[in-house]
């Protein structure tokens, strides 16, 4: 049997150009994808055994797991399709593969790595400081070298948000550790 | 007071008009954009509106909708790139036209054009939304039941490459939906012994992820694309020539942009590449397009802002997301203590008409500042990215937060923006999985009380005439794609 995508340099799929005789019955990029949905739906279904038993009764016969377990089946049952769709959407030209023929970037993966710390940081720095953090370190990251625009955005910027949400939408921000430390530490010096 | 003149009354608040301004600025501003859409932007405007009263909140957040739709049709004619993807079939002619230095006349075409198709969809909604929630009201849990059935079958056919990846996500977006505790038992589930996640999981949070963090991943990619700029810019309204040639047009589009708006799930982007195909296939003039012909700027303008009104009568009349932005929408109606659906056109219709009001203020709105102020927004693209996406994550992640003051829900956008970018890497769109998470609850529930009703007799629910219908135009939804290449073929 052929895999669509092993012949193709990178591995990526062929992106539905070319002679149809040649056209393999499995895209590997995508059996690769169902099998990760799969093993998810597995996960999800041993989860839904776990669900506390309750009375037929009490369920009126519709038991808590019904509803996600019917879902899961279907959801099965639509992802074992996926490695076959190619052959659907060669015949109607459509290019599954546009988005994916190029690698990820690791821009990409750097930045998603940095929202991580971000997020991480905000029960520590605060709002305020985890906002002057993403306008700093996402510029820096992306090569933004123009200090004109750069500075006042990180001036300026995190202050009107703060404002915005504490003040005019009353929204309360947890302080985090960092800046009362700070403040308490400026206030023993002075 | 009758409802409609208390509704309008209630738009015609000077803090409300503020706010619908508010709402046509940012809507134009952000479909101007290339990379920023209008789900996005209604998505990270939602946390704003939570200490607004309800009224002032929808309507700010509908004007940006109808606004967004239009703004895209500004980056598409000056610099060929369209800033949101409704306005996709409105470069095809717009740039060309703008290059052979008549981008002032190509725009005032999309202005007049998004606002015919604006206007006339409204007037739709006017009488559709009370009637449709008038038969609505005699809809029973089956019946509801198959109705969701069906608007989610009709992800199939939204717009995207893959009808299947839209069904997979429709369905994990339902999946999602039922974390938390059943209300029929009291059962926790998928809780995995998380605390916060017994009320479920919020919508917001999703929302913003989704829409909002996983197009700053994919734009951290192409943060280096520079585009082509058209500078000299005055803005014409169109001769009496280029209104002869059009109207044909335009009412075509009109018409079927609305109706495209109407089914549930099809939005405007569907709407435009449909109007731009019936513009050019009615055309005198078939070889003109592409090279810059009013009727190929026309024809999407005028279908992607009528599927704006269109789309918003399934969503106020049933309670069903008639587009990806009315998903959102919903999901703000939901968060401000609404019921969409027949009974909020019953309990409350005047604050249906207000949004009535509150969308045909706007589209007068976007008329003007879009004509005097085009100059302006195409300089929004000079905007450089590595400020642009910063400042959308952190409006993501303090909105995020400010749904329920928890950092739990900030990691929920974080979690849901990093999915999100592995999906639309592998051809699955955010939209179909906002509208799964969005109609779970209520395909749940109606199935629940059907089948407490029918015994848990499945075969009872053929005993209904209404939802033989709706199980009957699933079918066709979910067979249409596979179908409608063979039966064309045959013609």
């Amino acid at each position: 049997m052929k895999v669509h995508g092993e012949e193709t340099p990178g591995g990526r799929g062929g992106g539905g150009q070319g002679d149809a005789s040649s056209v393999p019955l499995v895209h590997a990029t995508d059996l690769k994808l169902c099998l990760i949905i799969l093993a998810g739906c597995a996960a999800l279904y041993l989860g839904t055994t776990r669900f506390e038993k309750v009375a037929d009764l009490f369920a009126q016969d519709v038991p808590p797991e019904f509803f996600p377990r019917l879902l899961i089946w279907t959801i099965v049952v639509l992802t074992v399709l996926l490695p076959f769709e190619h052959l659907y959407l060669r015949r109607r030209q459509k290019d599954i593969d546009k988005d994916r023929r190029k690698a990820v970037k690791p821009i990409a993966y750097i930045t998603g790595a940095l929202l991580c710390v971000v997020v991480a940081s905000i029960s520590v720095l605060g709002p305020w400081l985890t906002m002057t953090l993403v306008c700093v370190a996402l510029p820096t990251l992306w090569h933004e070298r123009r200090l004109k625009v750069v500075i006042p955005f990180v001036v300026i910027f995190p202050a009107l948000v703060t404002l915005l949400f504490s003040r005019v939408l009353a929204v309360h921000f947890e302080p985090g550790y960092v800046l009362p430390a700070l403040l308490e530490a400026w206030q023993w010096i002075r | 007071m009758d409802p409609m003149i208390e509704g309008l009354l209630l738009i015609a608040d000077p803090f409300n008009i503020f706010l619908i301004f508010v709402g046509v600025v940012v809507g134009v501003t952000v479909g101007a954009l290339p990379g920023l859409s209008s789900p996005m932007a209604v998505a990270l405007l939602l946390p704003f509106t939570i200490s607004l009263e309800p009224v002032p909140a929808i309507a700010m957040l509908a004007a940006l909708y109808c606004a967004g739709t239009f703004g895209g049709s500004i980056t598409a004619i000056l610099i060929n790139a369209p800033g949101a993807p409704p306005a996709v079939a409105t470069a095809f002619d717009g740039y060309p036209m703008a290059k052979r230095g008549e981008a002032g006349r190509a725009l005032g075409l999309a202005a007049v054009s998004s606002v015919a198709g604006g206007v006339f969809s409204l007037v739709v909604f006017l009488f559709a939304t009370p009637l449709l929630a008038k038969l609505a009201l005699q809809f029973r849990p089956p019946e509801y039941f198959a109705l969701t059935v069906f608007a989610l079958s009709m992800l199939a056919s939204i717009s995207g490459r893959s009808s299947l990846r839209n069904l997979i996500a429709g369905a994990f977006g339902v999946l999602i939906g039922t974390a938390g505790i059943h209300l029929t038992t009291g059962v926790e589930r998928f809780t995995f012994g998380v605390y916060e996640l017994t009320e479920g999981i919020h919508f917001v949070p999703v929302l913003i992820g989704l829409f909002a963090v996983a197009e700053l991943l994919n734009q951290s990619q192409s943060l280096h694309v520079t585009y082509e700029r058209i500078t000299t810019v005055v803005v014409k309204l169109p001769s009496r020539e280029d209104f002869r040639r059009v109207w044909r047009c335009v009412l075509r589009s009109c018409g079927i942009g609305t109706f495209i708006g109407i089914l549930p799930a099809e939005g405007a982007t569907v709407a435009a590449i449909m109007g731009y195909n019936e513009a050019k296939r009615w055309s005198k003039y078939k070889e003109e397009f592409g090279t810059g012909t009013p009727e190929g700027i026309a024809g999407p303008e005028a279908a992607n802002n009528a599927a704006t009104g269109g789309a918003m009568v399934p969503t106020l009349a049933l309670g069903i997301p008639g587009s990806g932005t009315t998903a959102v929408i919903l999901a703000a109606l939901i968060m401000h203590g609404f019921r969409p659906g027949p009974y909020l056109m019953r309990e409350t219709p005047e604050f249906v008409y207000a949004i009535f009001g509150a969308m045909l203020l706007a589209n007068f709105m976007f008329l003007g500042i879009g004509l005097a102020g085009a100059k302006v927004f195409s300089r929004i693209t000079m905007i450089p990215r590595g400020i642009l996406w910063p400042a959308v994550f952190v409006f993501s992640m303090i909105g995020a937060y400010a749904y329920s003051s928890a950092v739990f829900d900030v990691w929920v956008m974080l979690i849901s923006g990093l999915v999100g970018f592995l999906m639309l890497r592998h051809g699955f769109g955010p939209a179909p999985l906002v509208m799964g998470l969005i109609l779970g609850k209520l395909v749940e529930e109606s199935l629940s009380q059907s089948m407490i009703m029918f015994d848990s007799n499945w075969l009872r629910f053929f005993e209904s005439p209404i939802v033989l219908m709706f199980f009957g135009l699933t079918l066709a939804s979910l067979l249409w794609p596979v179908l409608s290449p063979l039966l064309l073929r045959r013609k």
